[in-house]
């Protein structure tokens, strides 16, 4: 009976880390370039809908609906990478304006649209075929669905671009230090540009996740505040990769767990345990505050416009 | 807002430059010139103001290019917004009771502001306050020509009592309040439908509504249309909000925190002290706003009462550069903007977060504006 609630549990723990996981290695990216974004949960939104659009509207297949949740996001960074980029906007108001305005622009297309509450046929669990055979861990690790598959090689992938290559250390430069990063002669404003829009793609991907992937519907704001955690996950990882996977194992353990309590009967009204994920987070940034500040890679111009002309 | 031209920008900016000489037209093929952007040091009034209207125009527009889009024709369009608000009574009156609550979470966004605080947990301290206010009704506390203070003061410590774990969390361990405050919204939305799904759903109707507030327990009317005493009680705070912003002990002390607070604490000023006061005053405002439309509006508690305000608690702030006495106006304008919305849902089927939609375009244009105060462009070969 336990083992069948636990294995029932940790096979649904990576569909549900999927977006916290992908959001956040999003997130890594745009503020690894020094900009500070909490229009995450508006990108996330954005790539929500498009999702659900790509496959109501144009009658695509779930996995190109999410390389238009993709593209979608970065269209709209463009915008914001305008305003805080070019016209040096204040980091802050620019994002949460941004969570605002995805919520009302996709709230009034989706439902001028009519796509409340359709449902669609998301993606489908792939089986690895040798692997899945393994007795217990074999349906966990390897019964799920492609998206779940690529993460983890999403993740390989930034943390070798970031520290391993020539554009992802002038990235980097860019977010730590602008003023050295224009004298050496790397175009601050082009990398931003570039890193918002490859961040918010990755974020994109993960709104259209919980739409496409795991909902199969879309009703409005139904991110629920995943992107201010993913945010918080930044923080909590300290801007490294492997730890922001971590935090999102944790954060996709407690919402896969939030269903199943019910389930076997533990009675515990059902708005608390809704908010077991938000005083989650809360209880994860503290404990980073408490642990001091060592070993942070937090770029250090993070949130910091940058003009030539300041110096 | 908390980021004014920084000092240190101004004063290691470039700003008197060479002017820039004629580019030569005869120059053929040499793509040299380039759009340079320096500091202004000072904007004329009239620039300001320039922008200001400039960037409330482009959002404007963006945002009823959408509306149309979105199927509302033009003519109906300037008929809700402007039109019937202007002429009908009933509308007005309408605006009015919408501009109450508005700005006094503008008011409290403001006094946020004003020590560099994001209080971005409007919403969770209105549900804190209008928690506390209705708990008050409910249990028919104290005797009935006081109970409507009694659920004022109660409001004003809910929301004050949500807003102590950011503040005391952003004091003692840094923790960043933008992300505490709006969790926390989270937290005090579930906990609301807990009640209102639990112990205090009505009884008469079983809708997930808290019971209808005794008379009691509801701000009186005014005598004009519905206008409750919500509104001369929004005027008071701006007021006191004006007076102890820019008149009081307490104001300069907020000023030294907004500016330079280790300068503060080198003086030997209670800077710990001034956040920690500033920041329960504006979730205690908050936390009255909640109150003013539970006891002065919605004459119960429901559950989507503060649904949106926290965002436009911040935008009005924004809009009214923190002053207390601008905020009653910018508060007016959203609020034909939430009487025009509702007409909008109702008559053309338009979600309400369009509100937030044209709220958020018209933040972004205005501070995209502020572009044009702060810097000067300039083609220089």
């Amino acid at each position: 009976m336990f083992a069948d609630f636990l294995l029932d549990w940790l096979s649904a723990v990576p569909g549900f880390a999927v977006p916290f996981a992908l959001a956040a290695l999003g997130l890594l990216v745009i503020e690894k370039a020094g900009v500070l974004s909490l229009g995450a949960e508006g990108f996330m939104l954005v790539g929500a809908l498009s999702g659900i659009g790509a496959i109501l509207g144009l009658g695509s297949q779930p996995l190109p609906a999410l390389a238009v949740s993709a593209a979608a996001a970065a269209l709209l960074s463009v915008l914001f990478s305008f305003l805080v980029v070019s016209l040096r906007v204040n980091q802050v108001i620019a994002g949460l304006s941004f969570v605002f305005l995805a919520q009302g622009l996709t709230g009034l297309i989706g439902t001028t649209e009519g796509w409340v509450n359709r449902p669609v046929e998301g993606l489908r669990s792939l089986s690895l075929i040798p692997l899945v055979d393994i007795p217990v861990i074999g349906p966990v690790l390897f019964r799920q669905d492609v998206v779940v598959f690529l993460t983890v090689p999403a993740f390989a992938v930034v943390a070798w671009f970031l520290t391993r290559t020539l554009t992802g250390l002038r990235l980097r430069a860019v977010g730590d230090g602008p003023d050295a990063a224009d004298a050496a002669g790397i175009g601050v404003a082009r990398m931003r540009y570039g890193a918002v829009a490859a961040g918010a793609a990755l974020v994109g991907i993960a709104g259209g996740y919980l739409s496409v992937g795991t909902a199969r519907i879309w009703v409005e704001g139904m991110t629920g505040g995943r992107g201010w955690i993913a945010i918080a996950l930044v923080i909590f990882a300290r801007w490294q990769p492997w730890r922001a996977l971590a935090g999102a194992l944790l954060f996709g353990a407690i919402e896969a767990l939030i269903p199943r309590i019910a389930a076997v009967g533990v009675q515990v009204p059902q708005y608390f345990i809704a908010m077991i994920p938000y005083l989650a987070t809360l209880g994860v940034m503290i404990w980073t505050c408490l642990r001091g500040n060592g070993g942070s890679l937090e770029p250090r111009a993070l949130g910091v416009a940058h003009l030539r002309e300041d110096r | 807002m908390p980021e004014t031209a920084p000092a240190a920008m101004i004063l290691t900016s470039r700003t008197d430059t060479k002017p820039a000489p004629k580019p030569d037209p005869a120059a053929p093929g040499r793509r040299t010139r380039r759009l340079s952007v320096e500091i202004r040091q000072h904007a004329p009034g009239w620039l300001q103001a320039a922008a200001l209207a400039g960037g409330l125009v482009v959002g404007l527009i963006c945002a009823a290019a959408l509306l149309v889009a979105a199927g509302v024709s033009l003519s109906d369009l300037a008929q809700e917004f402007v039109v019937s608000i202007l002429t009908s009574p009933e509308s007005l009156a309408a605006v009015l009771t919408q501009a109450a609550p508005l700005s006094i979470i503008g008011l409290a966004a403001a006094i946020a502001f004003r020590v560099r605080f994001w209080n971005v947990g409007i919403e969770g301290q209105m549900i804190g306050g209008a928690i506390a206010a209705t708990a008050v009704a409910l249990a028919d506390l104290g005797p009935e020509p006081l109970r409507l203070v009694l659920m004022g003061l109660a409001a004003a410590l809910g929301g004050a009592l949500w807003m102590l774990g950011p503040t005391l969390l952003r004091l003692r361990l840094g923790l960043n309040e933008i992300i505490s405050t709006l969790l926390l919204n989270y937290v005090a939305f579930n906990g609301l439908l807990h009640l209102l799904y639990g112990p205090w759903r009505d009884p008469e109707s079983n809708f997930p509504n808290s019971a209808l507030f005794s008379s009691p327990e509801r701000l009186a009317d005014l005598g004009w249309q519905n206008l409750t005493y919500a509104l001369p009680l929004a005027v008071v705070l701006m007021l006191a909000g004006w007076w102890l912003i820019n008149l009081s002990r307490f104001g300069f002390l907020m000023r030294v925190a907004e500016a330079n607070p280790r300068l503060g604490r080198a003086q030997g000023l209670p800077m710990t002290g001034v956040v920690l006061a500033a920041t329960l005053l504006s979730g205690a405002l908050a936390g009255v706003a909640g109150f003013a439309i539970c006891a002065g509006v919605e004459h119960r508690l429901t559950q989507s009462f503060a649904a949106g305000y926290g965002f436009s608690g911040i935008l009005i702030a924004f809009l009214a550069r923190n002053n207390p006495l601008a905020v009653l106006v910018v508060a007016f304008a959203v609020g034909m903007l939430f009487v025009a919305g509702q007409s909008l849902q109702v008559f053309y089927q338009i979600p309400s977060s369009a509100v937030q939609l044209v709220q958020a375009l018209i933040v972004l244009c205005v501070a995209a504006s502020d572009f044009f105060i702060r810097h000067r462009l300039r083609w220089i070969d």
